[in-house]
């Protein structure tokens, strides 16, 4: 079992560059006739996905997400799950190359660090640790698609303000529709974060007695958490527009995967305490 | 040899009449049915229907003697509306079999219209067809090209480009506005000017169901009347700044000589709305709107050039999209020819069975007296089983030759001679 497990887990970044592709060539406008499969394609993909996931953890005998491997990996599967709900309800595929460019970036970063030992630290034997590393991956993903929809926002203001009319602008959706996908992700975001970050600190109080345990991760998040409602609640009082929320976005991106690549770098373990 | 294909077709179009041809030739509703009713009784054909649109007329048949029928419809057509351009060759174009079919898939999809992939042709295409349908004056084969046609057109929108992008000016305006909001629903949207050129622009953002059109003239009396007609409220000029705030999209179209808004207006106007978008539409010559206010942020304006500039780049999209199109008409063409030869068969057993009928029932009819009628029952049960016997052998034949064409189309030929009705 192990060995299919691993073959899935190889192969995963190369079906995620796979579909990625369909939708270079539908955003291109070089396949009309791919539009009405991307679905299709979608499902397929997230079942595949969903087969490793089970399969890895059958055959470490861990609980998931309790590596870097399986956080990155599930970040990608997140968005992945997300963006086809977004597909199917809207019936728009303008974001797809954005967003799965993003989810691709993620698998491929996952099967980086792919660890075939399974993770031996107290904390992640406690079966809530799933929910909150779950709770916590999911928030990192809506502002993860927050910083996407913000970026494809800058991208059709310019295209818009500047009669740039070609096949960027077709392609991308409109305008205010990105600006509020971006909002309610961040505010999605914020309030799944908030709850996976203080069902992080619970777990670390009753297990190890310190609400504030001396964890880079713990530390990192925190303070990205932290950014992000500051960030949120200044543009609302300044009454910023679309642009500049836009930028606030996208920044706060950068910032969550700086954290993240120091967290990575930093610690051997995903919850190394110092 | 390819199948015979009983469709045919002649009509006049914009590519070959000028348009004062075209309305004489153009047919009414009423017009068009008294047409494909004379044509009908009159003429040796099975099914026929008329398209006529401001930009064609074109008259398509069913029938095995398409050519000769087509030339006497085309005369006929020419007495009846006392013209003279269906029987003119320089004018009137006449198509039949696979030539035919293609030129109808060509229009249903919409590659044959003056403006590439407009929509608007397919719906004429089936009301047309429809009338004839209701009069019973479509046969098999016409049905079939129709939906034939549909599933032409189907493919074409769904797996080309051919109609996306907008071609019309006034329209561009819209499809750009959808591009920043999304929803129209919620916005307001403001005329300058009372004249036809805003008129017109503001009947598309009525159609796609603004919350408000207010109007803003230099003649107060003539903003109110057309925000009446609007429904909207009306301003004079000098109150635009108050106009502008509740705006989410401006047309301009006035006659003045110099720019009714610059940045001394929209700067404060933007700031007092927080940036909100703000889509500024000029469609005055000369400009309404000094393009310094397009740096604005949240502002975001089009000229009337803008505008012509987008519909070119579509139009030019649209013709890269011609040769995908083709290819599914060829398939399509191919398909339909498979299906005629098919209908062929049916067609040629059909006639084969009633032809045998008869004679059963003539011959058995003149020995019926001579015949013990105690055992009428049984003669008559074999008699129609030796019939069946003699079809089942012809249709066995033409199956089995099916996979050589010549060998099959002489044979349906010879059949078709063997039993047509002028035979008995």
């Amino acid at each position: 079992m192990k060995e299919i497990s691993q073959i899935l887990s190889y192969t995963l970044p190369v079906l995620y560059l796979a579909v990625l592709f369909i939708y270079y060539l539908i955003f291109s406008g070089k396949n009309k006739t791919l539009e009405n499969k991307t679905t299709l394609f979608l499902f397929l993909l997230l079942s595949f996905h969903s087969l490793e996931i089970v399969l890895r953890h059958v055959s470490l005998h861990t609980i998931p997400l309790s590596s870097a491997h399986d956080a990155w990996s599930f970040l990608a599967y997140s968005i992945l799950f997300v963006y086809m709900i977004i597909e199917m309800s809207l019936n728009n595929r303008g974001s797809g190359l954005f967003i799965l460019t993003l989810a691709f970036f993620f698998e491929l970063i996952s099967s980086f660090y792919t660890n075939w030992e399974p993770e031996t630290n107290e904390l992640l034997r406690n079966p809530t640790f799933a929910i909150h590393a779950s709770m916590a991956i999911t928030g990192y993903t809506a502002l993860s698609l927050s910083a996407v929809y913000a970026l494809m926002y800058l991208l059709q203001n310019r295209n818009i303000k500047e009669h740039r009319l070609g096949n960027l602008y077709t392609q991308l959706p409109p305008l205010m529709y990105l600006e509020s996908m971006s909002i309610r992700s961040v505010i999605i975001g914020i309030i799944l974060l908030g709850i996976g970050v203080l069902l992080g600190h619970l777990q670390a109080q009753k297990l190890i007695g310190d609400f504030w345990p001396n964890d880079l991760k713990v530390i990192i998040t925190d303070v990205i958490w932290i950014l992000y409602v500051a960030g949120y609640i200044i543009s609302k009082i300044q009454h910023w527009n679309g642009k500049k929320m836009a930028w606030l976005s996208v920044s706060g991106f950068m910032i969550l995967i700086i954290g993240g690549g120091l967290i990575i770098y930093f610690s051997n373990s995903f919850h190394r305490f110092f | 040899m390819k199948e015979f294909i009983p469709v045919g077709l002649f009509g006049i179009s914009h590519h070959t009449a000028s348009v004062e041809i075209r309305e004489k030739a153009a047919l009414s509703e009423v017009g068009q049915k008294e047409a494909i009713q004379e044509i009908t009784n009159s003429f040796r054909i099975d099914g026929c229907f008329i398209l006529s649109t401001c930009n064609r007329t074109e008259v398509y048949i069913s029938s095995e003697y398409v050519q000769v029928e087509l030339q006497l419809i085309r005369k006929w057509m020419d007495t009846a509306g006392q013209l003279n351009c269906f029987t003119d060759d320089k004018i009137t174009y006449e198509k039949h079999g696979a030539d035919a079919v293609e030129h109808f898939f060509r229009v249903i999809s919409g590659l044959d219209s003056q403006i590439i992939g407009e929509r608007q042709i397919t719906g004429q295409v089936r009301d047309s067809y429809e009338t004839s349908h209701k009069m019973n004056c479509t046969d098999n084969v016409l049905n079939r090209l129709f939906n034939f046609g549909m599933q032409v057109k189907r493919k074409v929108y769904n797996d080309t480009f051919l109609s996306d992008g907008t071609v019309s000016v006034s329209f561009a305006g819209v499809e750009l506005a959808r591009k920043i909001f999304s929803d129209l629903t919620d916005k307001e949207v403001l005329l300058i000017g009372a004249g036809k050129t805003a008129e017109l622009a503001a009947y598309h953002f009525k159609e796609k169901s603004v919350r408000q059109i207010n109007v803003a003239n230099r003649t107060l009396s003539k903003a109110k009347k057309m925000a009446k007609e609007l429904k909207g409220r009306a301003f004079q000029l000098n109150e635009l700044s108050e106009a502008l705030q509740q705006a989410d999209i401006v047309i301009s179209a006035t006659s003045g000589k110099s720019f009714l808004l610059d940045n001394t207006i929209i700067k404060p106007v933007s700031k007092k709305r927080r940036h909100k978008p703000l889509f500024l539409i000029d469609l005055a010559i000369p400009r309404d709107i000094n393009p310094e206010v397009n740096h604005i942020e949240g502002i975001y304006l089009y000229n009337l050039d803008d505008l012509h500039s987008i519909i070119k780049v579509n139009l030019e999209k649209r013709k890269l999209e011609i040769p995908k199109a083709m290819v599914i008409v060829r398939e399509y063409i191919e398909e339909f020819r498979q299906w005629i030869s098919t209908y062929a068969i049916s067609t040629v057993i059909k006639r084969l069975k009633e032809h045998l009928e008869i004679i059963r029932i003539r011959e058995l009819e003149r020995f019926r007296k001579k015949l013990p009628s105690e055992n009428i029952k049984e003669i008559d049960g074999l008699t129609q089983s030796i019939i069946n016997k003699l079809l089942r052998q012809h249709i066995k034949l033409l199956k089995k030759n099916k996979g050589n064409p010549e060998q099959y189309q002489q044979q349906l030929d010879l059949i078709q001679n063997l039993y047509k009705p002028d035979n008995d």
